[in-house]
């Protein structure tokens, strides 16, 4: 266990160790000489106290040393605990980077509060310890550095509290070097605590490079020390509402539960609150993660809702709810850009079959797509030679801005590129011979099982004609000879889709509506998403800064937020006109943390070391000076006991 | 008085004490003390039947009348005694540690004792050994031998290695006569060949008192800082941490003096153990009062 000192300087004091041993042989060259006539008792004696006096006395001397030791050890305040390095205890300057991500609310090894409190609690143990050095906090909701007065007050301040926010590591790290290039702060240590989730620390963020180099460019040297809160995560359930949406009178909930443990089946009492009435029920899975749907009837309600779903407090209450909030159903308008023939009446249908929610669907060829609409297009349907030029870049950015696009192959040759994606020639089975589905993502993509777990028949589609493509690309269905008939590329918060064959009877019988229709109606719903999204938001996102005028209310009820952290609270606001829930990232609730060989991996080369709180003392560094007393003690005893003549020694002679 | 280690005052108060013999002597004087033959005293001795050649003066002409045979009635003999005082003369000897060097306490005493001795008629000797000499004035009884035996006590110092053991076989082989053997030694020797010599001497039928002289910090070695104990005799030195190895010196001390206890006992001598710093009167008045006859003897 690493020990350092508060007061080094004072180790020069274990010089005065070797006090005991220089009386000694001081003493040893001061004798008094006296003539001796006995001299035969004297040598026999001495022959006889060789060996275990000798070592006796040797035992005195060490006590006597060992005893100085202690004193001088203990006056120069050793402290203990793993966390400071040699030479860590001098400093002048601590910046704190805490990070406040949801993540951190879950209970700490010690199980009496959370990681974050844990932390703070620590930090303000071992700050005082330190002779209480000047602190600068950045908390990871904010990103912002600031002095804080005082340790005591670390835990009251409104930037420790808990967030919804994520907590962007590499940036916090920059944040801190940028704080230190800029300001004289002497010896100075960057602290982070933090539970080492993989998605806050984002390994493959491009900017870990600067960060090493900026940690050891500094002007002083600076050790970045990690208190790592990455205890195992136990009797932890998270809830997420994935979407919201109004279907007439119905609010369409898609729920998914993630669960800590691998239990074999777990019972979940959840409750719902929708426009402030509650009504529960008890969910019963398997597994670690399970998604369902819920419909919930609106009643006379009209317009804009808003609610959250609510589970039994466990670890980390942080994760029990999440918000959401609805507008009214639009229709879905989708726009077929096509060469015509009979795909297009079959793309049509799917598109927007009758009665279904007044769907759209707008016909056009590929020299008509000026009249798209793309900022409110649900789906684009692409059956043509793949876009070009300014359309491909309209296109994309559609795609971009979350919108969705199902791409058919052209019936003509064409070298033409959409996304890194290329149609080839095209491909005919064998006679009498056609080409099958053999595989395909059961729970992933437009052909993943309902939630109802009945899967969709694609082993039904037979093609006698199809078209090779070329790329990099996601098979999600592929045919019988391992060639893809549907792919994915995402594009920043869109998705397109590609299909190898079309609805025409001379190519396949994907007209049968039992593959295209849920492609086609899962895409728009894919694409509808971005609509609903206006009402919900990642905490902290920009979505919730003030405009000019408008006030932030929050009105879920479930909670209340101060105002200083209300942008990085998760709830219900209203801010202005706008109706906003807001939740933390999904990817708070993916608990894979780094590991040393991870952290090596970002941080080699850089002053930097790991501590792991096991959550077994208030502090992260401890003095031990009183044990050191305590020793002094001992040895002090165990001296004078050894120097004690025993009985019987120093009995007279008997004559 | 000419000589330091005389007390006129000890001798006075001593002067009515007599030195006893605790076995018979073979004097070659009258004196008092018992011999091994029959003589002219007053204390009768026994009868024994006239042989031819005796002297027809001791017969007991009372005891013929009676029983109508001739008796011879025999007398002890009274002789002197002859006392040997044999001075270990070693470097050891003039060891000192607050007190009277034991060498000059043994002066003390060597010549209280003679004086008594020869005071009381008897004869006193003076045998000074250390290796390789051996200086012996032999027992007389005349007053000059005290003069004699004090300047000899005067002039010798302590020097050399012991020759205890061979002085005291010399003495053994030299004196055919009994006499009282006083050995004044720390009896630094090996205690093996000392029994022998005394066996010796107690084989020639001498009557052996020894005084083990020795120092009250020799035996109780009461020392706080290290020392560097250079050896009296031959001078070798080795320095020391009493503290350490004064519970070893005294178990040795305390074997040594147990062993020569043993040889003095199985030797029937008159052992005493004394310090320096003991008062020599007392130590003489005391070996004087201890060799007095027991009651109902003369």
């Amino acid at each position: 266990m690493p020990i350092t000192f508060l007061q080094q300087s004072l180790l020069w004091g274990l010089l005065a160790v070797s006090i005991p041993i220089v009386i000694h042989l001081l003493n040893r060259r001061r004798f008094r000489t006296i003539q001796w006539a006995a001299m035969d008792f004297l040598l026999k004696a001495t022959r006889e106290s060789r060996g275990k006096k000798k070592l006796k006395y040797i035992i005195i001397l060490t006590a006597r040393a060992l005893a100085i030791a202690a004193l001088i050890l203990a006056i120069a305040r050793p402290l203990v605990g793993g966390f400071l390095s040699w030479g860590g205890s001098q400093v002048d300057t601590v910046i704190l980077i805490l990070d406040r991500s949801p993540s951190m609310e879950q209970a700490a090894a010690n199980g009496d509060t959370s990681r974050r409190m844990t932390a703070i609690k620590s930090v303000q143990q071992s700050l005082k310890t330190l002779n209480n050095p000047k602190l600068v906090l950045i908390d990871s909701a904010s990103a912002e550095a600031q002095r804080v007065p005082s340790p005591d007050a670390l835990d009251q301040l409104s930037s420790t509290a808990p967030t919804d926010t994520k907590a962007a590591i590499p940036e916090l790290i920059s944040t801190a070097i940028d704080y230190i290039t800029d300001n004289s702060l002497g010896r100075c240590e960057i602290w982070l605590a933090s539970d080492l989730q993989k998605s806050d620390w984002s390994p493959d963020d491009g900017r870990w490079d600067a960060v090493k180099a900026g940690l050891v460019d500094l002007p002083q040297k600076t050790t970045l020390r990690i208190i790592s809160m990455a205890s195992a995560i136990t009797d932890n359930v998270a809830t997420r509402v994935l979407s919201a949406n109004r279907i007439d009178n119905e609010l369409a909930l898609e729920i998914e539960i993630i669960k800590s443990d691998s239990d074999n089946s777990t019972a979940l009492p959840i409750t719902y609150n929708i426009n402030g009435n509650k009504s529960s029920e008890t969910i019963s899975f398997k597994g670690q993660s399970y998604k369902y749907s819920k419909n919930v009837a609106l009643g006379d309600t009209k317009g804009e809702g808003y609610g959250y779903i609510d589970i039994p407090t466990d670890a980390n209450p942080r994760d029990n709810v999440s918000f959401f909030a609805y507008g009214e159903k639009t229709a879905a308008k989708s726009y077929l850009v096509t060469e015509g023939g009979e795909p297009t009446s079959w793309l049509a249908l799917a598109c927007a079959p009758p009665g279904l929610n007044n769907n759209e669907c707008e016909i056009l060829s590929a020299q008509q797509t000026d009249q798209i609409d793309w900022a409110n297009a649900t789906l684009i349907i692409w059956q043509a030679t793949l876009p070009s030029d300014s359309i491909a870049a309209k296109l994309n950015t559609y795609l971009e801005n979350g919108g969705a696009a199902l791409i058919l192959p052209p019936r003509g040759e064409s070298e033409a590129s959409f996304l890194g994606i290329q149609w080839q020639d095209l491909e005919t089975s064998s006679r009498g011979q056609y080409f099958i589905i053999d595989d395909w993502n059961r729970s992933d993509g437009p052909l993943r099982n309902g939630t109802d777990g009945i899967s969709i028949p694609a082993s039904k589609l037979k093609a006698i004609q199809r078209r090779g493509i070329s790329g990099e690309f996601t098979a999600l269905a592929t045919w019988s000879d391992d060639k893809p008939f549907l792919i994915r590329q995402v594009v920043g918060d869109g998705t397109a889709i590609f299909a190898t064959s079309l609805p025409d009877y001379s190519w396949s019988n994907l007209a049968d509506a039992d593959v295209l229709l849920p492609i086609i109606q899962r895409m728009i719903q894919l694409g509808g998403k971005r609509f609903s999204s206006a009402y919900s938001a990642i905490a902290g996102g920009s979505e919730l800064m003030l405009i000019d005028g408008e006030i932030r209310t929050r009105i879920d009820g479930h909670a209340d937020s101060k105002s200083s952290n209300a942008i990085y609270d998760a709830g219900v606001w209203k801010i202005g006109d706008r109706l906003v829930a807001t939740n933390r990232t999904a990817s708070e609730d993916q608990w894979m943390i780094l590991d040393q060989d991870d952290m090596d991996a970002l941080l080699e080369g850089s002053p930097y070391s790991l501590f792991e709180d096991q959550g077994d003392s208030d502090s992260l560094v401890k003095e031990i000076w009183k044990a050191l007393l305590i020793a002094m003690l001992i040895f002090l005893i165990t001296e004078a006991l050894l120097c004690l003549q025993p009985k019987g020694a120093n009995n007279k002679l008997k004559t | 008085m000419k000589y330091d280690f005389l007390d006129p005052d000890v001798l006075a108060r001593l002067g009515a004490m007599p030195l006893e013999a605790r076995q018979a002597m073979t004097g070659n004087v009258a004196g008092r003390h018992r011999s091994p033959h029959r003589g002219s005293s007053v204390e009768f001795a026994e009868y024994r039947k006239y042989v031819q050649g005796d002297d027809t003066r001791r017969l007991d002409w009372k005891a013929y009348a009676r029983s109508d045979r001739y008796y011879i009635k025999e007398f002890e003999a009274d002789t002197n005694l002859r006392a040997y005082f044999v001075l270990d003369a070693s470097a050891s000897m003039g060891f000192s540690a607050a007190d009277d060097s034991r060498i000059q306490f043994a002066r003390k005493l060597a010549a209280t004792l003679s004086y008594l001795i020869i005071d009381q008629g008897d004869a006193a000797g003076l045998s000074v050994c250390r290796e390789k000499i051996h200086l012996e004035i032999p027992p007389t009884r005349k007053a000059a031998q005290l003069n004699n035996i004090f300047d000899i006590l005067a002039k010798t110092e302590p020097d050399g290695e012991t020759g205890l053991v061979e002085a005291l076989h010399t003495i053994a082989e030299k004196t055919n006569q009994r006499a009282l053997i006083i050995i004044m030694s720390d009896l630094f020797c090996e205690t093996s060949e000392l029994a022998d010599a005394l066996q010796h001497l107690r084989y020639r039928k001498h009557d052996i008192a020894i005084f083990h002289m020795l120092d009250k910090q020799e035996l109780e070695f009461d020392f706080e800082r290290p020392h560097r104990f250079i050896d009296m005799e031959d001078q070798t030195s080795l320095v020391a941490e009493p503290a350490l190895i004064a519970s070893d010196y005294r178990n040795a001390m305390q074997q040594f003096l147990n062993e020569v206890k043993s040889v003095c006992h199985d030797v029937h001598a008159d052992y005493h153990l004394i310090t320096t710093d003991q008062d020599y009167e007392k130590i003489i008045h005391d070996f004087l009062s201890t060799r007095l006859p027991k009651k109902g003897r003369k």
